[in-house]
C-alpha cells in the first residue's frame, strides 16, 4: 500500500511535467526556447562588466515577483502578511476576485509583480558613468521601468502613476531600487493584495549565480500595512536563445466580457466601486 | 485494489486540472476544466496574437453550422514552443478538445488541437 502511494505520488508530481512535454514535443524546430528551457538555469559564475560590476544584461529572466501569491511566493508563511494588513484593506481584498484584476483588462501590472514572460535590463550611459537603468517587461503589458542611476533623489512632490518614481544604487554586489510615488490601481497578485499611494518599495537585486537572482523585496505602505514586510523572489536566466518578444495585450484580449456570466471589469484603488 | 487505483486516477485528474491555473491570467474563471467538449471542424480564422492566439472554426452538428472561437496559450509562448501563425491553415480539418466557457458561448479554452493526420499543433489554452 505505501509502495503504491509512493508511486501515486511521483506520477502525480510528474504529470504537469508530462502534459507540458507532450504538448511542445510535436512542435517544429524552432521550439528550441522551450527545451532549452527544460534544462533549468544555466549553471557558472556571475558574470561581470569591464568595471567590475554585476552583469543584468546578458539574457532575460523569467520570475523574481509574485503572479498567484505574494504571501507564499514570496516566502512568508500561510496568514503572514494577512495578518498585517489593515481593517479596511483586508475589507477591500475580500470583495475582490480575481476576474476583476486590472492586469486582466491589459493594465500595467506595477511593482514586484511579474508574468511568465521574461523582462530584460538595459542599462544606459555617458562616457563618465550610468544614467538610467531600464527594465524592459515583455508582457503582460508590454511596458518598461525607469531607474535613475545618477544619484538624483526622489521629488517633492510626486504624481501617482503605476510604476512610481525609481531610484537606483549598487551596494556592493547588490542593485538596490527605491520606488514611490505609486498609484493605488495595481493588485501585488491575483488574491487582490491591495495597496495605497504611500507605497514605498525597495527592491534588492542580488545575482546569486550565473542562472538564478534574488529579489529581497520590502513592501512598506504605511496606509495598508501595519510594518514593512519583507519577501524573497527568484529569478531565473533564460536560454540564450530566448529574446524579448513583441506583445501587445489590447490587440485581441477578450478577456471575460463574453465567457464571464456577470463580468464587472477591473477593479482599480482603495473604492470597490470605482 | 481496485478503490485503490480509482482514488489514484482521480488524484491524477485533479493534477492535470491545475496545471491551467500557471496561465497569465486566470482561466478558470472564464472556461470550465469540468465541462470538457470534443469537436471536429473546419478552420475559418487564425489569430495570432496576445494576450492569446485563437482559431476559429466551423463545426456542423445535426445539420447546423457553428462557428467556435477556440482560446491557445499566448502568441508569445506558442513562439517558444516553435509553432507558427502557418501552422494551422484556413480550410483545414482540426479536432479541438477543450474547456467550455461558462457564459454558454461557442468557446473553449484549448486542451488539444489536432490536424486531420493526427499531428498534434499547439500546446493548451494555457501558457
Amino acid at each position: 500500500m505505501r509502495r503504491l502511494l509512493v508511486v501515486c505520488a511521483m506520477t502525480a508530481a510528474m504529470l504537469p511535467l508530462l502534459v507540458q512535454s507532450a504538448s511542445t514535443q510535436a512542435g517544429p524546430e524552432a521550439g528550441k526556447v522551450q527545451a532549452a528551457r527544460r534544462a533549468g538555469p544555466p549553471k557558472g559564475a556571475v558574470p561581470r562588466l569591464p568595471d567590475g560590476t554585476v552583469n543584468l544584461m546578458d539574457g532575460v529572466w523569467v520570475g523574481g515577483g509574485p503572479v498567484q501569491d505574494m504571501e507564499s511566493q514570496g516566502g512568508l508563511k500561510k496568514g503572514e502578511m494577512d495578518a498585517l494588513m489593515l481593517p479596511w484593506a483586508k475589507a477591500l481584498m475580500a470583495t475582490r476576485d480575481e476576474t476583476q484584476e486590472p492586469h486582466n483588462a491589459c493594465l500595467p501590472m506595477g511593482v514586484p509583480r511579474v508574468t511568465p514572460f521574461p523582462y530584460r535590463f538595459v542599462q544606459n550611459y555617458t562616457h563618465r558613468k550610468p544614467t538610467h537603468l531600464f527594465i524592459l517587461h515583455e508582457g503582460n503589458i508590454h511596458s518598461y521601468r525607469q531607474i535613475f542611476m545618477d544619484g538624483r533623489k526622489h521629488p517633492a512632490e510626486l504624481d501617482s502613476s503605476w510604476y512610481g518614481h525609481s531610484i537606483g544604487s549598487w551596494e556592493k554586489d547588490t542593485l538596490v531600487i527605491d520606488t514611490v510615488g505609486y498609484n493605488d490601481k495595481f493588485w501585488f497578485d491575483r488574491r487582490g493584495h491591495p495597496h495605497t499611494e504611500q507605497l514605498h518599495t525597495i527592491e534588492r537585486w542580488t545575482r546569486l549565480n550565473l542562472g538564478q537572482m534574488e529579489n529581497k523585496f520590502t513592501l512598506d505602505d504605511p496606509g495598508a500595512y501595519t510594518r514593512p514586510i519583507v519577501f524573497t523572489f527568484m529569478a531565473t536566466l533564460m536560454p540564450p536563445e530566448d529574446e524579448l518578444l513583441e506583445y501587445i495585450c489590447q490587440e485581441n484580449n477578450q478577456y471575460g466580457a463574453a465567457t464571464i456570466p456577470g463580468y464587472k471589469g477591473p477593479q482599480m484603488g482603495k473604492d470597490p466601486l470605482k | 485494489m481496485r478503490t485503490k487505483l480509482a482514488v489514484f486516477l482521480a488524484g491524477l485528474a485533479l493534477v492535470a486540472l491545475a496545471v491551467p491555473a500557471m496561465a497569465h491570467h486566470a482561466v478558470g474563471a472564464e472556461y470550465d476544466a469540468s465541462k470538457v467538449v470534443k469537436l471536429t471542424g473546419t478552420v475559418s480564422k487564425v489569430e495570432w496574437t496576445n494576450p492569446h492566439a485563437r482559431i476559429y472554426f466551423d463545426v456542423t452538428q445535426d445539420g447546423k453550422t457553428t462557428t467556435w472561437n477556440v482560446e491557445l496559450a499566448a502568441r508569445s509562448a506558442l513562439v517558444r514552443q516553435g509553432w507558427t501563425a502557418n501552422s494551422v491553415k484556413i480550410g483545414e480539418t482540426v479536432t479541438v478538445e477543450g474547456s467550455l466557457a461558462r457564459s454558454g458561448v461557442a468557446g473553449v479554452n484549448a486542451r488539444s488541437v489536432i490536424l486531420a493526420d493526427g499531428k498534434r499543433v499547439f500546446g493548451g489554452g494555457q501558457d
